[in-house]
């Protein structure tokens, strides 16, 4: 329950910030508008192939949108030593962890509320019967994303240069994620059906699952190291 | 409550910043640290609050061991930085209504107001704290720690930005904390006010501990120990 309320004032406080700067969710919207105009210019989608590029280019772009949101998950705490003040008092430091990922999955959702009917538009895609389908893939593969990216987002907080470093080491641990969800989704817009892409759910679940677990456990060593 | 440090170290890659300082704090001492730029007043303050870890040694607070503590006993020390540790873009009373709700204290927001009226800034309650001067800061990081009460406060340096009225303000609030037994440690360079204000002075220099003693024998001392705080060509006036 303490936890409960702990996370609630943390993510009261992250909301009225962003509410307040919209710096955040400003700069990923753009991005993410900007890069699907790069894609429509640089790839021409035939109708018959769009189920196989789709997922793939979609999920491009949300992750480099994520990342660059990503970078500024913890700038309100590097500002003014504000993280010095947080770890003076008593709360359960994973609280911080729950609501940091509560923070970025809300805008992961709003950019991605607006990118994807965005996508349908510029690349002609008619598949909005299969969109409560595409809707729980794609939230669990953000789910994922804004899980392994909170905790590594803290991992380089105090690093020079975390805006290189934070995609060089995010990346190659989120392979499993992005693969299960592109697989997911293209099996999706290929057949309508979920039971050919269960083993892939499976493994997203199973990803999530075991993120958010180990996060929730170690973040308190993360953050006080 | 009792704080208790034994040779406390702390390195900063090959460069020593504190060696093997011991001392002990009771509730109700009040204490000035004393020392000039560079040496290790701050650093101590960030070892006792347990924002940084100790080199070697340890620091004890009713012999648990403040690195191995819970967040709840650590939450019993509290840090004092003047302009610091508020987010800019909360409002007054948003910062403190999360930090207090941090602090697992109940609030019906008259508290808050009662706070913030007696540090002077209750009309200032709905502003950005982007907006506060330096001084007002430091007044609502007063405001902070009045609806704490830490049972031991540390102060880097509070008196800076402070006018007239701020600087007695923080004295009187010092001053209760010591009666209800609570203690304070105050780092400054303001020499004759902290020597004014607490029982005992401790004075570091490169990183060593070389004083720990009553507030008139460092006063008599302070030439020696201290010499370079003050004005080039002037001696202490105790």
């Amino acid at each position: 329950m303490e936890l409960l309320r702990q996370t609630y004032w943390l993510l009261w406080k992250d909301v009225r910030l962003e509410l307040r700067r919209r710096e955040s969710l400003m700069a990923m919207f753009f991005f993410g508008a900007l890069l699907l105009f790069l894609f429509q210019f640089a790839f021409e989608i035939r109708p018959d192939r769009v189920a196989e590029m789709a997922p793939g280019l979609l999920w491009l772009a949300f992750v480099f949108t994520g990342t660059l949101g990503l970078t500024q998950l913890f700038q309100p705490e590097r500002e003014n030593s504000c993280l010095e003040a947080l770890l003076l008092t008593p709360f359960d430091r994973s609280a911080l962890f729950v609501s940091k990922v509560l923070f970025n999955l809300i805008l992961m959702i709003l950019v991605e509320s607006a990118v994807f009917p965005l996508f349908a538009i510029l690349f002609n895609l008619d598949y909005w019967t299969l969109l409560p389908s595409l809707f729980a893939v794609t939230f669990l593969g953000t789910f994922g994303f804004c899980v392994l990216g909170t905790l590594f987002s803290a991992v380089t907080l105090n690093a020079r240069a975390r805006e290189l470093l934070l995609p060089l080491v995010l990346f190659p641990l989120l392979i499993p994620v992005i693969l299960a969800t592109i697989r997911c989704l293209e099996i999706i817009l290929r057949s309508g059906a979920w039971s050919e892409g269960l083993p892939w759910l499976r493994l997203l679940i199973a990803f999530d699952v075991i993120f958010m677990t180990a996060g929730y456990l170690i973040f308190e060593w993360v953050v006080e190291a | 409550m009792n704080l208790r440090v034994r040779q406390l170290s702390k390195a900063f890659g090959s460069q020593w910043a504190l060696q093997d300082i011991s001392f002990d704090l009771h509730g109700g001492d009040c204490v000035a640290l004393l020392g000039q730029n560079g040496a290790g007043k701050t650093t101590l303050l960030k070892l006792l609050s347990a924002l940084i870890q100790p080199t070697s040694g340890a620091i004890e607070i009713d012999d648990v061991n403040l690195a191995q503590a819970s967040a709840r006993v650590r939450a019993l020390v509290g840090y004092f930085v003047p302009s610091a540790h508020f987010y800019e873009h909360l409002t007054v009373k948003e910062n403190l209504r999360l930090f207090v709700a941090l602090y697992s204290m109940h609030n019906n927001g008259t508290d808050l107001d009662d706070a913030l009226d007696r540090v002077g800034l209750l009309h200032w309650r709905d502003r950005f704290v982007s907006a506060l001067s330096a001084g007002m800061k430091c007044r609502l990081v007063l405001a902070k720690w009045l609806l704490v009460q830490p049972a031991f406060l540390l102060l880097d340096e509070p008196y800076g930005p402070l006018d007239g009225a701020g600087v007695d303000l923080l004295e009187s609030f010092v001053s209760s904390l010591a009666q209800r037994n609570k203690a304070v440690i105050i780092a400054t360079h303001q020499i004759p006010r902290a020597l004014a204000l607490c029982s005992r002075a401790l004075v570091l220099n490169q990183g060593r501990l070389v004083f720990d003693g009553e507030r008139h024998e460092a006063a008599l001392n302070l030439d020696r120990l201290v010499g370079s705080l003050l004005p080039r060509g002037k001696q202490w006036n105790s």
